[in-house]
């Protein structure tokens, strides 16, 4: 039995929960159920600490190295994302949109196959502890508990990338807002959430965070590829499409000073953007070949 | 004086090439051209991660016929990143940088500096989306102490002018740097793609295979490397850990370095890295081979005897002795030019060639074939064979060799980046004014300001700074 995976069920059952009481708040509006799906996020959120937890404690390893573990992680940082930002803007109704995300993020991660989801050691070209941390921590004997390059990469990438699932909900309400707002046809559900305005900017907020983690996770990349590869750029399928995602990002907050470009067209930028991720994500690692197909 | 001229010469109609150049000038000015640059760069990327990219000709034939090759090698797909038409994109994405950069940065810059206004129209104020009037019983000057107090704490750079009688203004600012965040992060980027056109003229990529023991010359350098030993570290459950390299640096004659490079961890000396990024076994060389003495009558092999490379060996119980001199992984033989070479660096059919001496006289050299014992007699004329059993192969490491002297400019550049980020991103250029004055029993309060992103922060801020003097809750006013 893989404890991990015990967890990760248990987080499945809860993040359904969340999504559930987030929604029953949206269209009953019962302060009850609004408390519920943030008390149930927080329940979420432990779980699936614990499912790190647990797999790095099974794997001897920081656990970012496989697919299924960078799910968990990308669960994991989108949750405390959208955490803050109902702590920072005490907009409840947006929850059923992440929290909808965060369950089918639980789904496509469960329905890996199990070679994607095993214990495994770490490969040869996964191996980088950065050698300060190890003298600092072997002062106590800790030197095996040392984080590298892998895990500044890994974890700053998928700081970006919750940030950007979390922008591409807000995009999607804005756009819904937005019409509702220019018909002037509202409706029970559509005039819950904030106005138009103000979802663009938390829309941008988040991108606003994403985008420099994105680039700090693809520089991390470049800084280590270069110590191990030999070069800090190589045109390899995951560095392009991470570019690609950072342009299309790019163009998100040019496009929002532009006249005739922010509003709509910059949300459907940050829609695309968020594609981008899931292709750069997913779509690489299983239809383009490349250096980093392991994950 | 030539600037005037020139003037005059325009006149009061633009010469054409004037008008040409300014509308050259409006376009690469443009913001919307950034936006078609970005997503063009971004659409065309994604052609070179679908297409492999540096592949033999053959290759994208096979996969995409003839007609649609000659027009991948036409456009250059077949090497996308350093074709002609995006390289130009690149280099309109920097002149866009440079244009736009020249033409805001130094009203930018004035503006900044010369920012502050004593006295200004507090009708104004009501014109701000983010705006607040509030009328309050305490006097003027202890209303003033108390915003400028709080203004002072939240750190905010804070100007005030008295007016006629009881009225005063303030006009406050914070975070002027964060103006300055997307210049940095423009000319950030200019300087990463510098540190790249300096390491596509400067810097060179190479590979070799060095099997151990032996020392190379390194390409374009005036030192040597030595593979002293390779070998594979392995899990308990068998799956491998790591690849490892002992390499030597040999300078001017000496030995001056020696490392152990594994995947993750190069050897660096002079600018040039060495990386741990294959390995074999030797095709051609072996650390020792192990053979038997067969006695063909009896049909009988004897024990193993261990030959090592060019060292000549007794066999026990035979009059003979061997040396070891050549070996071929996959044997095969070349008749017009009389050779044996190796088919592949495969072991597919491993053959060792040996010299047999009785005593001091070489009787032959037979090539000995692991997989067909007894094809060809090692002695001719013998009731004596010799068979190879197996042998301890020779390790090759295939190192990387990388000389990239833009790399630290790159770096550089990603360190603006950065630094350009956290104030694009976390540092909010906010100005606010201040309206006092006293009338009557009672002041009024005039609060207004722009923030030049992130509104939702800068409502907080105006919020605060009315809750800091209007704690009653029925005089405030609209907002």
């Amino acid at each position: 039995m893989i404890l991990s995976l015990v967890f990760f069920t248990f987080s499945f059952i809860f993040y359904i929960l969340t999504t559930a009481a987030y929604a029953g708040y949206w269209v009953f509006k019962k302060k009850w159920l609004g408390q519920m799906g943030t008390a149930l996020a927080f329940v979420a959120l432990g779980s699936t600490t614990m499912i790190l937890i647990s797999r790095a404690g099974e794997s001897g390893h920081a656990p970012f190295s496989n697919l299924w573990e960078s799910m968990v992680l990308f669960i994991w940082a989108t949750n405390v994302g959208y955490l803050l930002m109902e702590y920072r803007h005490k907009f409840k109704a947006i929850g059923a949109v992440v929290m909808g995300i965060e369950s089918l993020a639980m789904l496509s991660a469960s329905l890996l196959p199990f070679r994607y989801k095993s214990v495994e050691p770490l490969n040869p070209a996964l191996q980088n502890k950065w050698k300060w941390m190890m003298d600092i921590l072997s002062t106590w004997g800790l030197e095996k508990y040392a984080i590298g390059w892998l895990d500044f990469h890994v974890f700053t990438t998928f700081v970006g990338y919750a940030a950007f699932a979390i922008s591409f909900g807000l995009s999607l309400l804005f756009l819904w807002k937005f019409r509702s707002e220019a018909r002037g046809i509202g409706s029970k559900l559509v005039d819950a959430i904030p106005d138009s305005k103000v979802l663009d900017e938390m829309s941008y907020r988040a991108i606003a965070w994403g985008f420099p983690f994105l680039a700090v996770g693809i520089v991390s990349g470049a800084i280590w590829a270069n110590y191990a590869w030999g070069s800090y750029w190589g045109w390899d399928p995951k560095e392009t499409w991470s570019l690609i995602t950072w342009f299309i990002y790019a163009a998100y907050l040019h496009a929002r000073v532009t006249r005739g470009w922010r509003g709509k067209r910059a949300a459907y930028l940050s829609i695309i953007g968020f594609l981008a991720v899931i292709f750069l994500y997913w779509g690489v690692s299983f239809i383009l070949p490349g250096l980093h197909a392991y994950a | 004086m030539a600037e005037k001229a020139n003037e005059a010469a325009g006149g009061v109609e633009s010469r054409w090439y004037r008008t040409l150049g300014s509308r050259i000038w409006y376009f690469l000015n443009s913001l919307k051209l950034t936006l078609f640059i970005l997503i063009s760069l971004a659409a065309t990327s994604i052609i070179g991660t679908v297409i492999e990219q540096n592949q033999p000709v053959e290759k994208y034939i096979e996969a995409y016929g003839e007609q649609w090759t000659g027009f991948i090698f036409y456009a250059g797909l077949h090497d996308m990143y350093h074709a002609l038409w995006f390289v130009a994109l690149l280099a309109m994405l920097s002149v866009n940088i440079v244009v736009c950069t020249f033409e805001r940065f130094p009203p930018k810059w004035k503006s900044l500096l010369e920012h502050k206004n004593d006295k200004f129209d507090p009708r104004l104020i009501e014109k701000f989306s983010h705006h607040e009037t509030v009328r309050v019983k305490e006097g003027a000057d202890a209303v003033r102490a108390k915003l400028e107090d709080l203004l002072k704490k939240r750190k905010w750079g804070v100007e005030s002018t008295v007016g006629t009688g009881k009225e005063f203004f303030i006009y406050a600012w914070r975070g002027r740097m964060g103006r300055l965040g997307s210049d940095f992060t423009h000319i950030s980027l200019l300087v990463i793609l510098l540190g790249a056109i300096i390491g596509s003229y400067y810097g060179f990529k190479d590979y070799t295979a060095v099997t151990e023991g032996r020392t190379i010359s390194v390409p374009q350098a005036d030192f040597k490397l030595r593979l002293d030993k390779f070998w594979i570290d392995y899990y308990d459950t068998g799956q491998i850990k790591q690849y490892n390299s002992l390499l030597t640096v040999i300078d001017g004659g000496k030995e001056v370095l020696q490392k152990q490079i594994w995947v993750n961890e190069p050897l660096f000396y002079k600018g040039i890295r060495f990386y741990q990024s294959s390995y074999g076994q030797s095709w051609n060389k072996l650390a020792e081979a192990e053979i038997a003495l067969k006695v063909k009558s009896k049909d009988s092999v004897g024990d193993p005897v261990k030959v090592k490379w060019d060292t000549l060996e007794k066999v026990p119980g035979s009059k003979y002795s061997v040396k070891l001199v050549g070996y071929t992984g996959d044997f095969a033989y070349d008749e017009t030019s009389n050779t044996v070479f190796s088919k592949s660096a495969e072991a597919n059919n491993p053959a060792i060639n040996v010299e047999v001496y009785d005593g001091e006289k070489l009787v032959s050299t037979p090539w000995l074939f692991m997989k067909y014992p007894g094809i060809f007699p090692a002695i001719p004329d013998s009731d004596i064979d010799i068979v190879y059993i197996g042998h301890k192969g020779l390790w090759y490491s295939g190192i990387s060799i990388n000389k990239d002297p833009g790399t630290n400019v790159v770096w550089v550049g990603t360190a603006i980046m950065g630094f350009g980020f956290i104030l694009a991103f976390f540092v909010y250029h906010r100005r606010v004014w201040i309206y006092i004055k006293e009338d009557g029993g009672s002041t009024e309060v005039k609060i207004g300001g722009t923030i030049n992103k992130n509104q939702l922060v800068f409502e907080r801020d105006i919020r605060e700074l009315t809750d800091s003097i209007a704690t009653d809750a029925q005089s405030r006013g609209r907002r």
